[in-house]
């Protein structure tokens, strides 16, 4: 009772806040920096798809903080689910439930487009709206149907693991060559004054990188879901 | 057009939050959270966000039901560590034995699947702490009972020990919470 009557005086108090904050829209809500990134987004980066440009060149080291906040949540996930018991029943629960026929039939018609349309947001990323994130979590999802269809399918969860840690550290090598190339951290490493096809390299790059890691750190989480406690 | 599109698909948001608040089918919520995010989706797109729109349905609407499918289908069964080694217990067959008998009434009445596991190994302890196992059935040679071990923290445990308070030749064990991560 007594946390309820705390709860709503906190509560107003945080709207009123809230309220008061927003009578100073003018200062908050400039628009300097869009006009800026419209007008010089696409020759400074080479990226159409104006997000892009702001997370793989204006402010790429918030992306690496985001690609590390994955790692670490993938790695305490990890850490919960293991477990020294050798697994003797490696099948888990869904085999005890018959799965319907036709989410099966459907899966198996489904997964190659799905596939194809992960990766296809994953290299159009710098284009069209996407990129490695979006189409990382959308390849996950394609792989994680394979373990409806097939529950049988064995992974070795440590592989996936080293091969995540692997990718980040590529990130961070890749989006470090600009300080030997022209002297500037975690920026594009071909010169500003060169051609925007040639600058669209490293995006595509940084785009498969991000991709591959985000579609294996999600579907590491979800086979130690799948494996834990058993 | 646009804005009483997206009026419209606001209402429809609050109307499918109410729906999975106040739902009692586990599985029906997960649908109904899947099409939260997919009208969330739609949002974004009407307010010209793409690139949002594209990760919320491909996480919300995709990765995390999947998830949320197995962790629930987790909850539906009761798995039973069986020391006795009797036999090749086929969990499809009838099953024969009085302890037998009673757990297969017991998750019967709770609306569980039962699974007997055997092989597992280790102490009582750690088969608790590292496998997520409901029931231990072991046996007491000297006064001819069955034991029952289950964990305090289970709240099926507590309802079976209230069960197994009338009868002679079952003994329900309490193991006292220790320091599980769970």
């Amino acid at each position: 009772m007594i946390r309820r009557i705390v709860t709503i005086p906190l509560l107003i108090a945080v709207f009123m806040v809230f309220v008061f904050a927003l009578q100073d829209y003018e200062t908050i809500y400039q628009d300097s920096a869009r006009l800026f990134y419209q007008t010089f987004g696409y020759t400074l980066t080479g990226s159409l798809n104006l997000v892009t440009a702001i997370y793989l060149d204006f402010r790429l080291l918030d992306t690496l903080f985001e690609a590390g906040v994955l790692l670490i949540a993938v790695t305490g996930v990890s850490y919960i689910a293991q477990h020294e018991q050798v697994e003797h029943n490696p099948l888990f629960m869904l085999d005890k439930f018959k799965i319907p026929e036709l989410f099966v039939s459907l899966a198996r018609v489904i997964y190659p487009i799905v596939l194809l349309f992960g990766i296809y947001v994953v290299f159009n990323g710098h284009l069209a709206p996407g990129g490695g994130f979006q189409g990382g979590s959308i390849l996950a999802t394609s792989l994680l149907i394979l373990y409806y269809i097939d529950l049988k399918k064995k992974t070795n969860l440590q592989r996936i693991f080293t091969i995540e840690k692997w990718l980040y550290l590529a990130l961070l090598s890749v989006s470090m060559i600009s300080f030997f190339t022209r002297g500037v951290w975690f920026t594009n490493f071909v010169s500003l004054e060169s051609d925007v096809i040639v600058k669209s390299i490293f995006l595509i790059t940084l785009n498969l990188l991000i991709g591959a890691k985000v579609a294996l750190g999600l579907t590491a989480i979800f086979i130690a879901f799948l494996k834990e406690g058993r | 057009m646009n804005d009483w599109l997206g009026l419209l698909f606001q209402i429809f948001l609050i109307i499918t939050a109410l729906a999975v608040v106040f739902h009692k089918n586990h599985f029906t919520i997960i649908i109904l959270m899947s099409v939260f995010s997919i009208i969330a989706a739609t949002l974004y797109m009407i307010n010209q966000a793409p690139d949002v729109a594209i990760a919320e349905a491909a996480i919300n609407a995709a990765i995390i039901p999947l998830i949320y499918v197995i962790a629930i289908s987790r909850q539906r069964e009761l798995i039973v560590y069986d020391k006795l080694h009797h036999g090749s217990m086929d969990p499809t067959q009838p099953l024969v034995g009085e302890i037998y008998v009673y757990l297969d009434q017991f998750s019967l009445k709770h609306k569980l699947k039962l699974n007997l596991c055997r092989d597992l190994g280790g102490n009582d302890q750690t088969v608790f702490k590292d496998l997520n196992v409901d029931v231990l059935v072991d046996l007491d040679k000297k006064a001819k009972q069955f034991i029952l071990k289950g964990k305090s923290s289970n709240v099926l445990m507590k309802k079976m020990m209230k069960d197994l308070k009338g009868k002679t030749n079952i003994r329900f064990e309490m193991l006292e919470e220790g320091d599980y991560l769970d």
